[in-house]
């Protein structure tokens, strides 16, 4: 009695060592083949730096822009065109001489204009381009001065003379939604509604298919036990693969789009909705049915008074649950082709628009906390 | 009148729940059967309205044999015997009203029933009912917010709505407290001499059966052991039917 | 709730006494003569259907949706009348009028196109047969090729018309040379027997093409003694236009492929068993690391340890808000950042699981703090127990079960996050998958695919089984 005690106690002390070793073991190679390298954490936080400050600097408000510019005629060389005539008060432009040969420098000057905003000095080539030049800032008094070399370019062609632009521009009025916050809030929209169709779909095949899977109504009989075990594989199967491995799929099959992700999604929903319906279907009260019957109610009245009351509103807060979840996995399902404000994140991660992303990210976040709380507040109402 | 005739029932893994039980129910007797669990009470009440089908034997209510009636006319028969279940039996997350309303379904249309739709007169009897058992106001909360005792007067209500000649109640108080069982089973004997509706009622507890039947059958390993007044148990009689070592309470 | 009775409306005696009031204060704003009668419930759902219906309409210029509009509106002042004078009406048929403008609008936001599912059927058939013949495992095999020249435009010497290989194989045409579409007889001999043996045909410069006869590709099987006889139509294996006319040294290719061994893992297999095993080591690592930081955050972010004072009840609802802010964050999100980061490997994919689980984590660890019985921490405090003290003596032993159960469950759910995290280049069997999607290897998927539904679906069994044990 003594001995056999002892012995059980080596087994189960050898027992301990061996799962302690595996787990070590485990340790050991997952350390390694995750190349673990914390230290990186730190000497390469700089690369992170800007994207980090991008996302949490989301571009959301934007001011119009207003724009003012002044245009006066500059013969390159000189006699090629008419000189400009220089107004002597109000807001104006001064260049230092009215008229020069190329590769001179002048000095352009700016009086009671409008003051510290941001000045561009521009050539109004003849034939419709551009070229730009310096850049300058006006003071509090409106006044602002500029080196600018006259590049040969700049030649009068043709008997055009080019123009010398110098533009004013500051930002001014109320501030409005940016366009990459007008994007973001229509493709949020449009993932909702990936994820509500979606879970519809999926309600309504898991809602028949659960029965199979309920083993208080699939366990009376042989063939039945067996169709029970089937689906339950078939279920638990199908629920361990990501809707984004089903949407890499979905998209070669029906391109890429809103469509393949709503249709990864309700692959992955209909098993997963299927599954938590069957268990709500095992969990039914079999008295109700029983008074029911006692009373003498047919099959159907039983079915309507007994079954479904009980059923119906845990199916409405798994779906609503599921839904939730949907929205979740919308977020993302674009980055393998599945639309939706995934898309259109990776498109702006892929410009490396940061800040565009950040808003797409926040406006998930703001999303994905409100329609959490929603939802498990209408599934406390309903459970 | 209620016959039962020689029924027995043996359960599909051999058990024997009913051996060979014969009595006979004048209209208006308040019949309580007593017994231990597993004695058979649940089957005798369950075999009555052929929600277990007894192996043999006859069950006849006012000359109609049940044991012989088809799904059709069973479900007729049904409507006459009302039967209040120890677990109350009710839909948790449906209104009383519509729980109640259960009771009257083998009345009432079946497709209109399925949508829920009830003539004025079913509401009306609805609420009478509610009220003969004391719970005219909680008509529209939903069963689970009630008391275990409130609950239970649910379940005699629905049992009212079938109008019944019989009403069978399975260990109606088992779940609840001592007070509240009283309550429950007053409920059940003013139906009794109101109405003047047959009641067989299994109990558990001696007490509580001599306190309100008018006659007591006891069972044990699905025999009759004991067929007669409340007064007739005395000591012997009772350590037969609950065995040497129990106590009277 | 058809015949639920109204006190609601009663509350409101002024109102109710004078329900085309209720109706014309409905008319304006949809639900307000609900509201002021004091179904305030009833008002606010009917304001916000309305006014939702209304956004989805005109975003997505969906006019002739406007009628249900204005079957919601018309119903909302008979039902704001009704109110007043005591009866509720029936809420499913506005109920309705909003799903349908619900799912209409949602059905073309999303572009749903069932007709795509059976017309770009062929699109998905390869995809299917990928699923249905994964590429893990592969038998042994060897394979020849063995040709017999033939002269498209005869010259004065055309090679030989039988052909004998090394082991003894003859191939014999029943002509040597001829011109482009002409019928040849092939006859072998002495080739591998009872195989499934194809019929190619090798051009001057290497290409080779697999015959065809009407439409068909030709595949015949060799008889027990290895011999086979087939007809062939010279096929134009030159463009026209490079056919000066000179004798082409064409050949007839015989190709087989017999099986010499048993079943072993194909190459992919192996990729896939190293990419199953890093997905599992980055949810383990992921997992654990996160458990470090998330068991002290768990007890800053529970309220019943926190609300001793203002500053510590401050901390616990930045702590929470954090917590939900990050929870919220799809883990491959987060692993943009860390490829950028740390760069691109399965180290980006731990950071980022890491994060998220320490906000999942944490959130359910401090529920259970909050859940803990009060009993044994009082019974420690009358000893003099100081925060610590108790923490260690009342809390932990309470906490400790379920957070076991509770981490074994995060680690099932990051096991399955880490097979996309490689989408993103954050290691793990999803880098496969994306790389094997563009090349179109969808038996190589398929063995992917099915390698994460077996060992996930294992490993969710396990995990269930664990957890049954622990609570």
């Amino acid at each position: 009695m003594e001995k056999q005690k002892e012995t059980q106690l080596v087994l189960r002390y050898g027992r301990n060592v061996i799962i302690a070793i595996v787990i070590m073991v485990a340790y050991a190679f997952s350390f390694n083949v995750t190349q673990i390298d914390l230290p990186r954490l730190v000497t390469d936080f700089p690369k992170a730096v800007p994207i980090i400050r991008d996302f949490m600097t989301p571009d959301l408000l934007a001011r119009a822009e207003q724009v003012e510019s002044y245009v006066i005629d500059y013969p390159v060389p000189c006699g090629s065109g008419q000189e400009a005539a220089i107004p002597t008060s109000g807001p104006r432009i001064v260049p230092s001489q009215l008229c020069s040969e190329p590769k001179a420098v002048i000095t352009v000057e700016g009086f009671d204009l409008k003051p510290n905003t941001d000045v561009q000095l521009r050539w109004l080539l003849p034939g419709d381009r551009r070229l730009r030049s310096a850049k300058s800032t006006t003071d509090a008094q409106g006044y602002f001065s500029a080196e600018v070399e006259i590049r040969p370019i700049v030649a009068a062609k043709d008997g055009n003379v080019t123009r010398l632009e110098t533009e004013l521009q500051w930002e001014s009025g109320s501030l409005f939604p940016s366009e990459t916050l007008k994007i973001t809030i229509a493709k949020i929209v449009e993932t909702i509604f990936m994820a509500l169709m979606a879970t519809t779909f999926a309600c309504f095949i898991a809602v028949p298919i659960s029965f199979f899977g309920a083993r208080n109504i699939m366990g009376r009989g042989p063939i039945g036990t067996v169709i029970y075990y089937i689906a339950r594989t078939i279920f638990n199967l199908m629920r361990s693969i990501e809707a984004l491995v089903m949407a890499v799929m979905f998209a070669i099959w029906l391109g890429f789009g809103q469509f393949a992700g709503v249709m990864a999604m309700t692959v992955v929903t209909i098993a997963s909705l299927s599954k938590l319906f069957s268990e709500a279907i095992e969990s039914i009260d079999e008295g109700p049915i029983e008074a029911a019957v006692a009373a003498g109610a047919n099959r159907l009245q039983a079915i309507a008074y007994a079954v479904l009351p009980q059923i119906i509103p845990p199916f409405i807060a798994f779906a609503i649950y599921h839904w939730d979840i949907n929205v979740r996995i919308s977020t993302i399902i674009g980055f393998v082709g599945g639309g939706g404000i995934g898309l259109q994140l990776q498109t702006w991660i892929n410009q490396l628009a940061y800040n565009k992303a950040g808003t797409a990210v926040w406006a998930i976040v703001i999303v994905v906390i409100i329609l959490d709380n929603v939802s498990s507040q209408i599934r406390k109402r309903l459970v | 009148m209620l016959e039962i005739k020689n029924v027995s029932k043996v359960y599909k893994d051999g058990t024997r729940a009913l051996n060979n039980v014969s009595f006979t129910v004048q209209d208006g007797e308040f019949l309580v059967i007593i017994g231990l669990s597993g004695s058979g009470k649940s089957t005798l009440l369950r075999c009555i309205n052929r929600l277990i089908e007894p192996t043999s034997g006859q069950i006849i209510l006012d000359g109609t044999d049940i044991t012989a009636a088809t799904p059709t006319e069973l479900r007729q028969i049904r409507r006459d015997i009302g039967m209040i279940f120890q677990q109350f039996n009710l839909v948790k997350r449906s209104s009383v009203m519509r729980n109640v309303m259960a009771g009257r379904l083998g009345y009432l249309n079946p497709w209109l029933s399925l949508l829920g739709i009830f003539p004025k007169e079913e509401r009306e009897r609805a609420r009478r009912a509610l009220e003969t058992v004391g719970i005219p106001d909680k008509a529209n909360n939903r069963a689970d917010v009630l008391s275990g005792g409130q609950q239970q007067r649910v379940g005699i209500a629905r049992a009212l709505m079938q109008e019944p000649k019989l009403l069978l109640a399975d260990e109606p108080v088992s779940a609840l407290d001592p007070a509240t069982s009283h309550s429950v089973l007053k409920y059940i004997e003013e139906i009794n001499q109101a109405s003047n509706v047959t009641i067989l009622c299994s109990l558990h507890f001696l007490s509580l059966a001599r306190t309100y039947a008018t006659r007591i059958i006891a069972l044990k390993d699905g025999i009759m052991m004991f067929d007669g007044g409340p007064d007739e148990i005395n000591e012997k009689r009772f350590k037969e039917i609950y065995g040497e070592d129990a106590v009277r309470v | 709730m058809p015949e639920s009775n109204n006190s609601d409306a009663a509350q409101s005696p002024r109102l109710s006494s004078a329900p085309w009031l209720a109706a014309a204060l409905s008319l304006p704003i949809p639900g307000l003569g609900q509201t002021l009668l004091g179904a305030m419930g009833r008002g606010a759902s009917i304001f916000l259907a309305v006014a939702i219906s209304i956004a989805i309409i005109l975003w997505q210029d969906l006019a002739s949706l406007f009628s249900l509009i204005a079957f919601i509106w018309l119903w909302n002042i008979w039902d704001a009348y009704s109110l007043a004078r005591g009866t509720t009406r029936s809420f499913l048929p506005p109920l309705f009028a909003t799903l349908i403008v619900v799912y209409v609008s949602g059905w073309i936001i999303t572009e749903i196109e069932p007709d795509k599912l059976f017309g770009q059927a062929d699109r998905a058939a390869p995809i299917a047969r990928g699923m249905l013949s994964p590429d893990f495992a592969e038998q042994e095999s060897e394979s020849r090729k063995e040709r017999g020249a033939f002269e498209v435009h005869c010259s004065n010497n055309p090679p030989p018309t039988t052909t004998t290989r090394n082991d003894g194989a003859t191939i014999t045409l029943s002509s040597s040379c001829g011109e482009v579409d002409d019928t040849l007889l092939v006859e072998g001999n002495g080739f591998w027997p009872n195989l499934e043996t194809e019929i190619w045909w090798a051009n001057p410069i290497g290409q080779e093409q697999r015959l065809t006869k009407a439409g068909e590709q030709i595949s015949i099987t060799t008889d027990d003694q290895g011999a086979f006889t087939v007809e062939i139509v010279v096929p134009l294996a030159i463009p026209l236009s490079h056919d000066t006319g000179e004798p082409q040294p064409h050949a007839v290719q015989i190709n087989q492929t017999r099986i010499i061994g048993g079943w072993q893992i194909s190459e992919n297999g192996w990729l896939v068993i190293e990419k199953m095993g890093e997905t599992i080591a980055i949810a383990l690592v992921a997992t654990s690391f996160a458990i470090f930081f998330a068991i002290p955050l768990s007890f800053v972010a529970a309220r019943n340890l926190m609300s001793s004072n203002p500053i510590m009840l401050l901390v616990y609802y930045v702590v929470r808000t954090i917590l939900n802010i990050v929870r919220s964050v799809e883990s491959l999100i987060i692993a943009i950042v860390f490829v950028v980061w740390v760069g691109l490997g399965p180290f980006a994919g731990v950071m980022a699981l890491t994060i998220h689980s320490i906000a999942a984590l944490g959130k359910l660890y401090s529920e259970q703090v909050e859940n803990i019985d009060f009993g044994p921490i009082e019974a420690i405090r009358t000893t003099g127990a100081n925060w610590w003290q108790i923490v260690a003596y009342a809390v932990l032993p309470q906490v400790v079960p379920p957070f076991l159960a509770f981490t074994i469950y995060r680690w099932d759910i990051n096991v399955r996050m880490s097979t996309i995290l490689g989408f993103v280049g954050g290691g793990g069997i999803g880098f496969l998958i994306v790389q094997w999607q563009r090349l179109a290897q969808w038996e190589a998927i398929g063995a992917a695919f099915w390698s994460i539904m077996i060992i996930v679906a294992l490993l969710d069994y396990v995990s269930a089984k664990a957890r049954e044990r622990l609570v």
